[in-house]
């Protein structure tokens, strides 16, 4: 399965990283429009 | 916070992060999202499930001069980082402060401490509106103490150049000098690709969310910023945008995207800011908040002290707390002091959660040792009032 996620900040990377942790074979791409995502959980 | 590059991030969780990469549409009927990286080189990507995690931004007003150099928003890091380059590069000795939310008293503070002279501008006449006056009157005289200006009643028509700075004009042809202006007017959630793509919207034009995440569409979930939630007080949607529900509605994205059961109960509003040495925060609804909801508040003020009676350095705690005089319902709560307020405030939100009547809050054994309060907590000095009036 392909989940997209647009936005790489608070709401977007914690939905990124716990789906991929919660199930490995998931494809998991996040489009962030700046150059940095940051991640703070 | 913590920055991590996307390179880092892809190999340690197999994440396929893309920077520089913005999506630009998208299509539900062909479930794909489209947009453009930072060589202007379009992508098309197939999806089987959408998140939108697009934030908020902050509103600059459309009048004139508002793109003049000198004329800044505080949202990213970098415009942090641009701010910060112009205190370095040229004389900055005046700002000007539209707003007066908590970005803005951040603002101010952060450029007092590099001895720039602040002023706050804001149009309406009441300082912080959804406190009782007297907490209010508290943070007036906590920016007063730090050499900031607060102008209320000052509505922003116009800024001009002005010799090798800038002049805030109001409506009524009132003018401020300033290097800088900080513009913390608000913010608006990022909707739009959702709205482009017949996806509803809520409050405030966040994007409508039930309590799985799911928007309007069931391919496509909306989290953080741009997404709307439930009130546990009032049951109706809001938009309050937040840190903690924008990373709790990641964690339910995932959840339900992995097949766990997930019902989010909502927010109660709940925040925390600091002026210089006071603490501010609030949980619920406010006075004008209740009655627009449909509730009978009654409201009332109390001040107690920060410890104990015999323990030194105590410093006055004001509590505005509201409740509904029909059923006595519990419904917010609103507090200002130099100590004990920003986690104080999490026992009425709890209260708030678990849907307490002051009667109910006002049994609740709270902690106590001289150091850290007197024997009657704060919270409970204002319900034990509160309960008089319900
Ligand atoms: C100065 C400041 C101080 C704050 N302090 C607090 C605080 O003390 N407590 C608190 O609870 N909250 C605080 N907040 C609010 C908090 O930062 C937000 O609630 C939180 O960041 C929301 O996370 P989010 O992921 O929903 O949105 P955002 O953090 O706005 O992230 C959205 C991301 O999506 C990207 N994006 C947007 N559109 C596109 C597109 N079309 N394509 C690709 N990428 C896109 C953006 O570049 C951004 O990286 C503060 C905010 C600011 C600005």
């Amino acid at each position: 399965m392909k989940f997209i996620v647009i936005g790489g900040d608070a709401a977007g990377m914690s939905a990124a990283s716990r789906a991929k942790r919660q199930d490995a074979s998931l494809e998991v791409i996040v489009l962030e429009q700046s150059q940095t995502v940051s991640y703070s959980a | 916070m913590v920055v991590r590059t996307a390179e880092a991030f892809r190999k340690k969780s197999g994440i396929d992060v893309r920077t520089g990469h913005r999506a630009e549409s998208i299509d539900p009927g062909t479930a794909t999202v489209s947009g453009r990286n930072e060589a202007g080189r379009p992508f098309t990507l197939p999806y089987d499930r959408l998140l939108i995690a697009t934030g908020a931004d902050p509103i600059m007003p459309r009048r004139p001069g508002f793109d003049l150099p000198g004329v800044a928003v505080v949202k990213t890091l970098d415009h942090a980082r641009h701010i910060k380059t112009m205190l370095q590069e040229r004389p900055i000795r005046k700002a000007v402060i539209m707003g007066m939310g908590y970005i803005a008293m951040e603002m101010a503070e952060a450029l007092r401490m590099r001895e720039v002279e602040v002023t706050m501008v804001k149009p309406r006449a009441q300082l912080l509106p959804w406190m009782a006056p007297e907490l209010a009157e508290t943070v007036g005289q906590e920016l007063q103490a730090h050499q900031v200006q607060v102008r209320t009643g000052f509505d922003v028509a116009r800024i001009e150049k002005s010799g090798q700075g800038l002049s805030v004009v109001a409506a009524g042809n009132e003018t401020l000098a300033a290097d800088l202006v900080i513009v913390a007017v608000g913010i608006q959630p990022n909707s739009q690709l959702a709205a482009a793509a017949g996806l509803e919207l809520g409050p405030a034009k966040a994007i409508a969310v039930d309590r799985r995440l799911r928007t309007s569409n069931p391919a496509i979930y909306a989290a953080g910023d741009c997404a709307d939630a439930y009130h546990v007080v009032t049951g109706q949607k809001v938009w309050i945008p937040l840190a903690l529900r924008a990373n709790r509605a990641g964690w339910a994205v995932a959840d339900d995207l992995t097949g766990k059961p997930v019902s989010l109960q909502g927010v109660a509003g709940t925040a925390v800011f600091k002026v210089f040495d006071l603490q501010v925060a609030r949980t619920g609804l406010s006075v004008a908040e209740a009655a627009q909801a449909g509730f009978q508040p009654a409201t009332t003020v109390i001040s107690a002290s920060s410890r104990a009676h015999s323990h030194p350095g105590a410093s006055p705690i004001q509590v505005q707390m509201v409740a509904d005089k029909n059923s006595g319902r519990l419904l917010g709560a609103q507090m200002v002091g130099r100590e004990g307020v920003a986690h104080r405030i999490n026992a009425p939100a709890v209260a708030l959660h678990a849907g307490l009547t002051v009667e109910q809050f006002s049994q609740t054994d709270l902690a106590y040792a001289p150091p850290f309060g007197p024997t009657w907590d704060p919270m409970l000095v204002a319900a034990n009032q509160l309960l008089k009036l319900v």
